[in-house]
């Protein structure tokens, strides 16, 4: 696996919780490279077993109802990669994250990518791209947003944004002009 | 091959230094019976103490005999190989205080009358039967334990171990258990007494030395348990029903028609052979006392002083300890910041899955001991 490319942001030794962390192949790779300690959350029973299994620390949970759990500033780092457009109340969980964490990393689908907004405008339907691949029948995605929105809403919320990475081709490159036109997928480091 | 063990019994406590039990009474004699398995390092880290259930002993792994038909009640997670791995780790399972298969219970003869006990034994908690498995570690030279293990009961006796012995040991797995026992499986273990204490064979537990005991009781108290153990849907799957080979309508079977009906007679049948119904009475009465809040307003508080990394386990059918149960104790360890892994393991065994060969328990086991091990 590649570096996630939101690793810079982390400082070594920190304590990291990575929500919706799957069989724990992010956990691996900030234990590794940033000795972190790390812990996941996962809706997932087959999942949270991967990850057990792995010796990693990882609880069985719904990211909608078992963030307020944990104590005020718990953790230095929540992390929350491409999950918060298939959350419930978006706002809850990122109030939630930024509140158990000191730092929050958010990341997520742009869906005001030009192509995205080119299939729209030459298809008439839903948009179907390679890291959105679904059927509008079939999607988890329940609440697609924008570069823009996710912006103002980080106004709105008096959030404070220290970095951010867009970028396209999956990750692969980053691009820096009009990110809510041009990039495919955003990261942020968020702050309250 | 098969591999063997024996059970061996040990004399911890004696007039000069006796157990004291958390009811205020003194237990002059002690003896637990124990087996061990594998071998202990030379720095005494590799030992794994496991806490058998209401109805388990010592015999948690291995043969006692070549001919045995049936190995101890764990062991397809205790042996080479296995999750309790005895080319690695060194493990320890002992028979429960109050119990009576080799440990001192209501059936030991108390050494102020020469008599059994019967229900002069005094009443003892979870943390009593903690007390004398401390003793044994200490004993075999264990410091620090490299983790305990146990469910249902012996979940109660790892939780409250995390809590009593904080400094004790790295690493707790608590399965299919509950912070105290709820209001539904104290009524359950209520009705299993009730049926002990109105055999007219129990005497008011003094039946030792006249030759018939309450096992009309025991067997109907062991019976309404088996079915709490079940899962509805195993239980579906296993019986339905399925009516019995040769039981036609000529004459009407009030007790043995349907498959489910024979076979929780021979679960009663064979459990009464091996074991005291005033063990019953004492273990379960402990089970149904169990409370970790311990005064504590909540169960944070209570769970404070733990610092083993635990691993919470629960079965998504087991109804007699829900998932509901095992969160409480996740919740509690989170905001105590202890770092703990929880899993609710989809079985359709009922609360007895944890005594099922399921390989993603195993693996689950596994990598958490693997983890302990690297710490």
């Amino acid at each position: 696996m590649t570096h996630p490319i939101f690793l810079e942001w982390i400082e070594n030794n920190s304590k990291v919780l990575v929500l919706g962390c799957g069989s724990g192949e992010i956990q691996q790779e900030l234990i590794s490279h940033r000795k972190a300690s790390c812990f996941g959350l996962d809706i997932s029973e087959t999942k949270v077993l991967a990850s057990i299994s792995k010796g990693l620390s990882v609880i069985q949970g719904d990211i909608n109802k078992d963030l307020d759990d944990y104590p005020p500033a718990f953790f230095d780092y929540v992390l929350a990669d491409d999950i918060l457009q298939l959350t419930h109340e978006p706002k809850k969980v990122i109030r939630d994250i930024l509140t158990i964490g000191k730092k929050a990393i958010v990341s997520f689908p742009n869906f005001a990518y030009i192509k995205i907004r080119l299939s729209i405008l030459f298809t008439g339907k839903m948009p179907k791209t390679e890291i959105l691949p679904y059927d509008w029948y079939e999607t988890p995605n329940i609440h697609l947003f924008t570069v823009k929105d996710f912006l103002q809403f980080c106004r709105d919320e008096k959030i404070h944004v220290l970095d951010y990475i867009y970028t396209v081709s999956q990750g692969k490159r980053t691009v820096n002009f009009a990110p809510n036109l041009t990039s495919e997928f955003a990261y942020f480091l968020l702050e309250k | 091959m098969k591999a063997l063990a024996k059970t061996e019994k040990i004399l911890l406590y004696d007039r000069s230094d006796p157990l004291e039990l958390d009811c205020g009474a003194e237990l002059p004699n002690v003896e637990v019976a124990f087996e061990t398995y594998g071998k202990l390092n030379s720095r005494a880290t590799n030992a794994i103490l496991i806490f058998h259930a209401l109805s388990g002993d010592a015999h948690a792994a291995f043969y006692h005999t070549k001919d045995d038909k049936k190995p101890g009640w764990g062991d397809f997670m205790i042996g080479q190989g296995k999750p309790f791995d005895t080319e690695k780790y060194f493990i320890i399972c002992a028979n429960v205080l109050g119990g009576c298969k080799g440990s001192t219970g209501p059936s030991s003869t108390n050494p102020d009358t020469g008599k059994p006990y019967g229900t002069s034994f005094p009443p003892i908690t979870i943390s009593d039967m903690l007390k004398p498995q401390k003793k044994l570690i200490e004993y075999l030279g264990i410091k620090r334990l490299l983790c305990t293990a146990g469910g249902s009961m012996g979940g109660m006796q790892a939780l409250q171990w995390a809590v009593n012995y904080p400094s004790s040991l790295e690493g707790a797995i608590i399965i299919a258990t509950s912070p105290t026992h709820t209001a539904q499986a104290i009524a359950f273990n209520s009705v299993g007494r009730y049926a002990i204490l109105s055999d007219p064979n129990w005497k008011t537990g003094d039946y030792y030395h006249n030759g018939s005991r309450p096992l009309i009781g025991l067997k109907t108290a062991r019976m309404i348990g088996h079915i709490t153990y079940l899962g509805q849907l195993s239980m579906e799957e296993k019986f339905g029903r399925k009516i019995q080979e040769g039981k036609g309508c000529s004459k009407i079977d009030f007790s043995k028609e349907f498959e489910v009906e024979s076979y929780l007679q021979y679960q009663g049948d064979s459990f009464v052979k091996r074991f005291d119904p005033n063990s019953y009475l004492y273990i379960t009465k402990a089970i149904d006392a169990f409370d970790i809040y311990n005064g504590k307003k909540n169960l944070a508080q209570a769970l404070k002083n733990v610092q083993a990394k635990t691993m919470v386990i629960s079965f998504t059918s087991d109804w007699l300890y829900p998932k509901e149960e095992s969160l409480k104790i996740v919740k509690a360890l989170k905001i105590n910041s202890i770092d703990t892994a929880y899993c609710n393991i989809d079985s359709p065994y009922g609360h007895d899955s944890f005594l099922v060969d399921l390989p993603k328990f195993k693996d689950a086991v596994k990598g958490f001991l693997k983890a302990l091990g690297d710490r």
